[in-house]
């Protein structure tokens, strides 16, 4: 016999000690066999033994074999039942499948090898619903320290690098960027990658977690804060934004934003350096059904071989270094929330995205 | 305002913080006088120890979130027991490096806190509040 099956806890129950002699002559060298002739005896080992099956015999003075396995379904919800009769009650039965979470039925007089079979299957049976909930609990763990780094990746991370944007800020202010030739330029550059590597990452861990929210959505506002926020660095470019909007719209706002603020981020960066005339023209259109987006500039534009690749993740041109992130993190939200996106693009002319993201109601 | 000089208060534990942003507002002149606590618990000590000279009150304080002991929310719970004469003209605005959603909308949902800044603290925002 395998040592497993030595640690497999049998309670059996039955009010006839006969039948409790038979059991244990047949299975005692493969398990751990306890019995008791009522249900209350039954109840005192179960109280002070960690078993794994447990078969009672249906018709028993007193308290009934489906009696006993309802009275401990919320206490004891773990051990695998088996219920063992000697005539077929169809009440019975009904009664113990619907609330005594029984596993297996068995008529009297047993076949060792059905019996056997029955108890080596609610073991395993056992073994799957423990490990499920131990596998259930370290993911709950496992998500909370996640939570937790996320959580930490947002403040202690990020605070001493937003100092030290603090500092070449002040620099700047008080006339020194140019002082020291051109190395507060590149501390500068270097801590706003570290910066937007920080902020994508979060999007990213963020945009995972499942649930997603239905709030009012206004386009104009949103649209017009985010071209605030990301023209900041650049104020070259031209924005034309016509939003018609004349119905509600409700979807999910960080997402919404992501997906919007990394697009609009890219239409800015990636322009032309020589283009004297940069130009973003963002349309929103608001359906009962779909909200249509459509963001166009006059930039670079994406090679062709590169226009089925641009979502996956980390993939960067050669020529102009992005971090991999941004239009990744636009597909993975637009997934969450149903959306879908196209883009069609010129060399040297301008790319176009467009977007339709479904109104929730 | 006339006679009285204009003083903002910044709370934080972040010693290089508090040199920058005391610095920032002093290349500025945003303020006649800078008030300068490393902790939550020094700028309620500051503030009761003052309530009845209000020439020493600050009209703006600038609040961190995340600080050791008691943060920018305790501290908020504790404000809110401050004479009214002097909380109704003081101005608050938090300052955080956050990306935090719930934060965000914790820090703005609070009646004493007009806005939720975050750093590195700009200027053009700052100026907006004062």
């Amino acid at each position: 016999m395998p040592a497993r099956n030595q640690s497999v806890r049998i309670l059996y129950i039955d009010d006839e000690e006969n039948n409790l002699q038979a059991f244990k002559a047949s299975f005692r060298r493969q398990y751990e066999i306890y019995t008791a002739n009522s249900a209350a005896e039954g109840l005192k080992i179960l109280q002070n033994v960690d078993l794994h099956v447990i078969i009672a015999d249906q018709k028993m003075p007193k308290t009934t074999g489906v009696e006993f396995f309802k009275s401990i379904a919320e206490t004891y919800p773990d051990p695998i039942r088996i219920l063992l009769t000697g005539y077929t009650d169809i009440d019975a039965l009904a009664d113990a499948i619907n609330h005594g979470d029984i596993y297996r039925y068995i008529q009297k007089p047993w076949n060792d090898l059905e019996l056997h079979n029955s108890i080596k299957n609610a073991y395993d049976a056992y073994r799957a619903k423990v490990d499920l909930r131990n596998k259930v609990a370290e993911l709950e763990k496992t998500n909370n320290e996640l939570n937790r780094f996320i959580y930490s990746i947002s403040h202690e991370l990020r605070a001493p690098l937003v100092s030290v944007i603090g500092i070449v800020n002040l620099v700047k202010m008080e006339g020194l960027y140019d002082s020291s030739g051109e190395y507060w330029g590149l501390i500068e550059t270097c801590s706003n990658k570290l910066d937007y590597y920080i902020q994508k990452t979060l999007q990213y861990y963020k945009n995972n977690k499942n649930n997603t929210d239905a709030s009012e959505v206004d386009f104009t506002k949103m649209i017009s804060e985010l071209v605030e926020v990301y023209s900041y660095a650049d104020k070259d470019t031209q924005f034309t934004i016509h939003v018609d909007q004349e119905i509600p719209f409700l979807g999910d706002v960080f997402r919404i934003e992501v997906i919007l603020g990394n697009l609009i981020s890219n239409a800015i960066k990636y322009q032309k350096v020589t283009e004297l005339n940069k130009k973003v023209n963002i349309e929103v259109n608001v359906k009962p059904d779909l909200a249509h987006i459509s963001i166009s500039d006059n930039g670079m534009g994406i090679l062709n071989e590169h226009l089925e690749k641009i979502f996956t993740q980390f993939f960067k041109s050669k020529v102009h270094h992005g971090s991999g992130l941004g239009l990744f993190i636009v597909k993975e939200a637009l997934n969450k929330i149903d959306g879908r996106i196209s883009v069609s693009s010129d060399l040297d002319k301008g790319t176009t995205f467009k977007i339709t993201i479904p109104n929730i109601k | 305002m006339l006679n009285k000089t204009n003083k903002v208060m910044l709370i934080d534990d972040n010693e290089i913080d508090l040199k920058i942003n005391a610095k920032l507002i002093s290349l500025f002149k945003l303020f006649d006088e800078t008030i300068i606590c490393q902790s939550a618990e020094e700028a309620l000590d500051y503030l009761n120890k003052y309530s009845n000279e209000s020439d020493k009150l600050p009209s703006f304080i600038l609040l961190d979130i995340q600080m050791p002991d008691m943060d920018g929310f305790d501290f908020l719970e504790q404000y809110k027991n401050l004479s009214k004469t002097f909380t109704d003209r003081c101005t608050i605005a938090m300052l955080s490096s956050t990306l935090d959603f719930g934060d965000i909308q914790r820090a703005e949902a609070n009646p004493y806190v007009v806005k939720l800044l975050k750093k590195p603290l700009s200027l053009p925002e700052l100026t907006k509040l004062v």
